[in-house]
């Protein structure tokens, strides 16, 4: 005879707990047809979401009319001069592959750690992903002279029959970022998949419930299907989880493969794959807090789960902190006179600004984060949460732009400047990013629907002995 | 395929109505719930997934094409750098991984839609939009000579509502 699942009491264990939702509770939410309700409730468009769609496509067009500048002028246009080269464009791809990280931690690795607490937050965190990394595939084309040559970095024979260099880091990006975007986007897709099925069959508008129908790929929420789902899920999410921690490893790689001063170090992997799910989390709360609070989901998304994430916050910001201290002791330590020179440089010469900027939202403030109340502060979680994005910003810039106009010779010191195409096209991007994630909030459930319903418990005809009631679904 | 459609409201009575049908020797039952839960399976005694032969297959054809790439490349468009190997495997484990999980997260979300048998392009019969809603449902494959027998099953067990489906 099968073991039916039990309303638990909060001092008795969870039997089996159904592995996404291990020891979470909303007790704001009764049963599977509020969390039906509450979800799609947010479909409905308001004036405040026109007006955000409104700006957010103003600052893509923008970007989009300095992009077109730049091709016509050239990229001397992005404030570039020898041997600052890589400037804005660069810092901002290695900003949004950051920031697209937080994403696919929290809905695979978390997934992996029974991490309750992810439940009502991935499927945000996913979309962001998925969003960040088309914003960071932007840039390496923005940055090229001819973008319209970008496909010379595929591995395909271009027409004098030349091959891209295999041991080239940039080679190795171009397979990361394409594998992690496929996989990210898949995984993105097939978890939204019972959810569209809700949708399909709540849905009152013919051509909508058309749509979904043909989205939910005639999923019926049969027990074969969520046999096979689970276990692809499962797998997805332990490839996924590597694949988190190579993304950025390769991205670092850019940096560490060069002779480059501040580039050239072993503990690069590491400390940009900590820095951006520092990032990504903190981007999650950008997004998340105001999107509770505006669809009143606050019974949902709950302050406990805000509080998990934040403890998470504040490890990774350790982390980061931990890995900025650690340059200084490998340059201090190695005795090579221009690595100590340029890491004296970073923090009390000509990009002092910016290190210190950097520092203090990165290390400092998420110190605050040790307090409970101000973990379970949505406001300052909020404004931490800004500075967080600023401060991983200007790390990619100090990484960046120090290490190019500080070299080893004299006469390779420079300094940077960007200009406003440089702006112009960072604005763009985070238009481009908006825009997507808007278009995304309205016409798809911000929140894993079928995962929420594991939570509530499900009624029961008899209720146990010791209980007085059932679930009340 | 003609059967009997149960929907339910409460888990505990699909659960008991699928054991009671089971016993009865009704071998084709197929379960709806808007959400997977481990009491379905343990009454189904479903077999494992097949799911992880396709990840298997897939990361292993990802892996070898990903170091294939590479090693062909170097071999058909050399660069010689005194002293160092042409096609050196060290830097093409990175593509080598990537592929491997490209490939792997495809062919596993392939092997998922294979066996679950989608995309599906109609609902087939035994479906009814209730089961993603809320309610618990049982389609049960039944003759005419069985189908009173199963629906007597189902009503039993509370079912909201019991219909012949064909």
């Amino acid at each position: 005879m099968a073991t039916l699942a039990q309303p638990h009491p909060d001092d008795q264990p969870l039997r089996r707990p159904n592995v996404p939702t291990a020891d979470n509770r909303l007790p704001g939410v009764k049963d599977y047809e509020q969390v039906d309700r509450d979800v799609i409730a947010t479909l409905k468009p308001t004036l405040g979401w026109f007006l955000a769609l409104g700006a957010a496509v103003t600052a893509l067009f923008i970007g989009a009319a300095a992009w077109i500048y730049q091709i016509y002028e050239g990229l001397g246009a992005a404030g570039y001069h020898p041997p600052v080269m890589w400037g804005v464009y660069i810092i901002t791809f290695v900003f949004w592959v950051g920031i697209g990280h937080a994403g696919t931690l929290i809905s695979a690795i978390l997934f992996l750690f029974r991490a309750g607490f992810r439940t009502t937050i991935y499927r945000c965190a996913e979309a962001m992903t998925v969003f960040a990394v088309m914003t960071a595939g932007l840039f390496p084309i923005l940055h090229l002279g001819r973008p319209w040559k970008f496909f010379w970095l595929i591995p395909y024979p271009n027409w004098r029959l030349i091959w891209p260099n295999p041991k080239s880091p940039l080679v190795w990006d171009v397979f990361a970022i394409l594998t992690y975007l496929t996989v990210s986007a898949t995984f993105f897709y097939v978890g939204l998949i019972p959810d569209i099925a809700v949708l399909r069959d709540q849905e009152k508008n013919p051509v909508r419930k058309r749509l979904f129908a043909v989205l939910a790929l005639g999923w019926r929420n049969s027990d074969r299907e969520w046999r096979h789902f689970t276990r692809m899920y499962l797998f997805l999410a332990a490839f996924a989880t590597p694949l988190v921690l190579s993304v950025h490893s390769v991205v670092s790689f850019d940096f560490a493969m060069a002779l480059t001063p501040g580039w050239h170090a072993s503990i690069f992997p590491p400390y940009f794959v900590a820095g951006a799910i520092f990032s990504g989390i903190g981007m999650v709360f950008t997004i998340i807090i105001p999107l509770r609070k505006l669809f009143k989901l606050e019974h949902m998304v709950t302050i406990n789960d805000l509080d998990a994430a934040a403890k998470l916050c504040l490890f990774t910001s350790m982390v980061v902190g931990c890995a900025y201290l650690t340059e200084f002791h490998i340059a201090w330590l190695s005795g090579n006179k221009v690595e100590q020179e340029f890491f004296w440089n970073r923090v009390f010469g000509q990009w002092a600004w910016a290190a210190w900027i950097m520092l203090i939202c990165n290390m400092v403030l998420p110190i605050s984060l040790f307090s409970q109340k101000l973990r379970r502060n949505t406001t300052w979680l909020f404004i931490l949460s800004i500075f967080i994005n600023i401060g991983m910003w200007f790390e990619r810039f100090v990484i960046v732009v120090p290490s190019l106009s500080h070299e080893f010779e004299p006469w390779q010191w420079s300094g940077y400047a960007p200009t406003w195409v440089d702006f112009a096209i960072l604005l763009g991007s985070f238009g481009w990013f908006f825009m997507w994630f808007l278009l995304f909030i309205r016409q798809l459930p911000v929140m894993a629907i079928s995962e929420v319903k594991e939570i509530i418990p499900p009624k029961l005809r008899h209720a146990p002995h010791g209980h007085t009631s059932g679930g009340s679904h | 395929m003609q059967g009997v459609l149960g929907a339910f409201a409460e888990i505990d009575s699909t659960v008991h109505a699928i054991e009671d049908l089971k016993k009865q020797n009704f071998s084709d039952i197929t379960v709806f719930t808007p959400t997977p839960r481990h009491e379905f399976d343990d009454v189904l005694d479903a077999p494992k997934s097949g799911v992880r032969k396709f990840t298997l297959v897939g990361g292993l054809l990802g892996v070898t094409f990903g170091f294939w790439i590479p090693i062909w490349i170097s071999d058909y468009w050399p660069i010689v750098v005194g002293g160092k190997p042409v096609a050196s495997w060290v830097p093409y484990t990175i593509i080598g991984f990537e592929l491997m999980v490209l490939f792997g997260s495809l062919a596993t979300v392939f092997g998922m839609f294979a066996l679950s048998r989608i995309p599906r392009l109609t609902m087939t019969v035994g479906y009814d939009p209730r089961f993603s809603h809320g309610d618990y449902g049982i389609w049960v494959v039944a003759g005419p000579e069985r189908a009173t027998e199963a629906a007597d099953v189902l009503r039993k067990h509370g079912a909201l509502e019991v219909r012949n489906e064909r």
